[in-house]
């Protein structure tokens, strides 16, 4: 009698990054045909955790995504993600996996660093070892309603950072945002996805605004740090509450799935830097000269401590500064910023820019 | 009645008040230290600054606090406007100097520029976490050289040959200073060269990058040392000008802020023997943990602020 071998479906988590981990629930579980384990939301303690493994020196996407991939592991999960990108990202998967083992973690770890050789062999090598017996025909079909619904998220997000300080009555674009979260994390269908959309889009356009000539300022940095709330200490929710349109071009949008690549990019700054400094300096070049030819009231520049890519473009960013008069507000996040210290600096921005726009006009 | 507006700027090391008059006259001022008590400190000062003040003749309509404990401060006053520094300085600079295009400004613990264009600010930057550079470090160094802080700036200026000191960082500064000191430097030239490595440092991390323009203007504590201003001029090769009311900038611009705001409190010096009190709170309803201040005043609660979300709004918590 031969017995039957139970398929235990894969316990699959990521990594805590922005609000993408709606999209990958999404595709693990309707793509993969595996569970998917979202830790709570970053706090503290996260950055706790992670501070507490990891190497003093490095950047703090390095400490978050840590801790909240031990959250992950503590909620559940058995098999791991590992994100890539092109600067020392590509490394740290490596390192985690270490360090987790050395903690004496059990769990499947799937560095994506190491199957982006661009071939789609290789990715489906990755997909294989999440759920051996996947179904291609789902994968597919998954793969775009994926990044559809990151679009969304990204669509979503932005127009909720341009309107939600002009509201009328307080709370209300959170109130809409809240259910769209909670409409993409339930979504288990292209249709679901398409629902979820259409609602906060009709909430939105249902939400009365007061906007006069509103401060906009444009906002540009290390991709991580510029785009998750918890490690920029809601920088972008902070300056809305002041009653500011905040604009941010970097997102998974924008610079992953319809990003013009690097040299067609870099045409268009070749007049300020000559090669490229690293995954997101020529992005951020372009869009700061963007934001300042299109009359935006101030810039911010983030990036987590040690950040080299980010480092190097700042006297680029000095000469847009100097060229265009627009005031650009330099921020460097590391495990021990402190709220009020950002708060102080936003404040004394603010009122920089709304003095100053009163004067020239 | 006239009005007046009363402002004031607690730092980590000093505390400042003034009392305005409508045509930005001076009625009445204070200098003293914080010594880590602000609630004391500002209960001193109000007492300084009541006994010169007429208050047959005039009434505080409006007041204003800054420095990194406004809210704490502007809570005991009850205040009509709490503004962050870098604003109080850059008003109450420009009330005075509209030609101004540069200040710079060196205080207990942090250090800033504010580049001004056309009577308005137009580009700050501030230093981040380390303290070097700053009226912190001069005072702790002077204490190994036995001289008193007050007298560093007359010390530096009778310096020929200023000593050469590593600039970079307080902890290298400190490690050069004591070799050159055991190496047989005289006292002058090692006070004159602590001056420079303050300039040096402050050019090196706050300004780096900004483009220094005249008329310059130099305030905080740190404006009142002589040494630091003629090594400023040095490095700049313009004049630097220091106001005699240079540090109290910050709280002369929280006063101007509170005469511009639209809100109207009346003050009067009763504060000084009513009793304030905070607690600090865990908030504990999410793994944040946010430390919540809590402020009373005779025993109720005020004010209460540190809370990242609405679930640590313990002040509107009570309300409901």
């Amino acid at each position: 009698m031969g017995k039957k071998k139970m398929e235990v479906p894969k316990k699959v988590a990521f990594p805590m990054a922005a609000n993408y981990n709606y999209a990958f629930r999404y595709f693990v579980e309707q793509g993969l045909g595996a569970r998917y384990i979202m830790q709570p939301p970053m706090t503290r303690k996260t950055l706790e955790i992670g501070t507490r493994y990891s190497p003093d020196s490095v950047c703090t996407p390095f400490k978050t995504t840590l801790g909240s991939t031990i959250e992950a592991l503590e909620c559940g999960a058995d098999t791991l993600v590992m994100l890539f990108g092109t600067c020392r990202l590509g490394y740290y998967g490596e390192l985690q996996e270490q360090i987790l083992r050395d903690l004496g973690y059990q769990f499947d770890y799937i560095n994506l660093a190491t199957y982006t050789t661009g071939k789609n062999r290789d990715y489906f090598k990755a997909i294989g070892r999440v759920n051996p017996k996947v179904n291609p025909v789902k994968v597919v079909p998954a793969a775009m309603d994926t990044v559809k619904m990151a679009e969304y998220i990204d669509e979503i997000t932005a127009q909720y950072y341009l309107n939600c300080g002009f509201e009328l009555e307080r709370g209300a674009y959170k109130r809409a945002l809240n259910q769209f979260w909670t409409d993409m994390d339930r979504a288990a269908s292209h249709q679901d996805i398409e629902e979820g959309y259409q609602r906060v889009k009709s909430a939105f356009q249902g939400i009365p605004l007061r906007k006069e000539e509103p401060l906009r300022v444009g906002i540009i940095g290390e991709y991580y740090t510029v785009q998750d709330a918890f490690s920029n200490l809601e920088l972008e929710q902070k300056l809305a509450d002041m009653g500011v349109e905040v604009h941010r071009w970097m997102n998974v949008s924008h610079r992953n799935l319809h990003y013009s690549g690097e040299k067609n990019l870099n045409v268009r700054v070749r007049d300020l830097t000559r090669f490229s400094m690293g995954p997101t300096s020529t992005a951020n070049i372009w869009c700061a000269r963007d934001y300042a030819e299109r009359g935006f009231d101030g810039l911010i520049h983030v990036k987590s401590a040690c950040c080299t890519p980010e480092i190097q473009i700042m006297p680029v960013l000095q000469n847009i500064g100097a060229d265009y008069k627009i005031p650009i507000l330099y921020l460097t996040y590391d495990s021990q910023t402190s709220d009020t210290g950002l708060m102080t600096r936003l404040e004394a921005f603010y009122d920089m820019i709304s003095m100053r726009k009163k004067v020239i006009r | 009645m006239k009005d007046a507006y009363l402002g004031i700027d607690v730092g980590s090391i000093s505390t400042k008040g003034v009392i305005l008059d409508d045509e930005k006259h001076i009625l009445s001022s204070a200098y003293i230290w914080t010594e880590g008590d602000p609630i004391g400190a500002v209960k001193r000062l109000l007492g300084l600054l009541e006994a010169p003040f007429d208050q047959s003749e005039y009434r505080i309509v409006a007041s204003g606090t800054t420095g990194s404990a406004r809210r704490l401060a502007g809570a005991v006053v009850g205040a009509t406007m709490v503004k962050n520094e870098i604003t109080a300085h850059a008003v109450g600079t420009t009330a005075f100097y509209p030609e101004t295009r540069t200040i710079l400004e060196i205080g207990g613990q942090d250090s800033k520029i504010i580049l001004v264009e056309n009577g308005v600010a137009v580009d700050y930057a501030m230093n981040t976490l380390c303290a070097a550079g700053t009226g912190a470090f001069l005072s702790s160094q002077s204490r190994r050289l036995g001289i008193e802080v007050e007298d560093m700036g007359q010390i530096a200026l009778r310096s020929k040959h200023p000593t050469q000191i590593a600039a970079r960082c307080t902890v290298f500064a400190e490690s050069d200073l004591v070799h050159k000191i055991q190496m047989g430097h005289s006292k002058e030239d090692i006070v004159a060269g602590l001056c420079q490595a303050v300039v040096a440092n402050y050019l090196n991390n706050v300004a780096k990058g900004k483009r220094i323009e005249t008329p310059v203007v130099f305030q905080g504590g740190v404006s009142k040392n002589v040494g630091v201003v003629a090594a400023f001029e040095r490095a700049l090769h313009c004049q630097v000008r220091v106001d005699e009311n240079g540090h109290l900038m910050g709280a002369i611009g929280a006063a101007l802020l509170a005469k511009s705001g639209s809100a109207r409190q009346e003050f009067r010096f009763a504060t000084q023997e009513v009793e304030f009190k905070t607690r600090e709170a865990k908030c504990g309803r999410c793994s944040n943990n946010c430390e919540i201040i809590c402020v009373y005043r005779d025993g109720k609660m005020i004010d209460a602020w540190g809370n990242r979300c609405e679930k640590g709004d313990v002040m509107h918590r009570k309300a409901q």
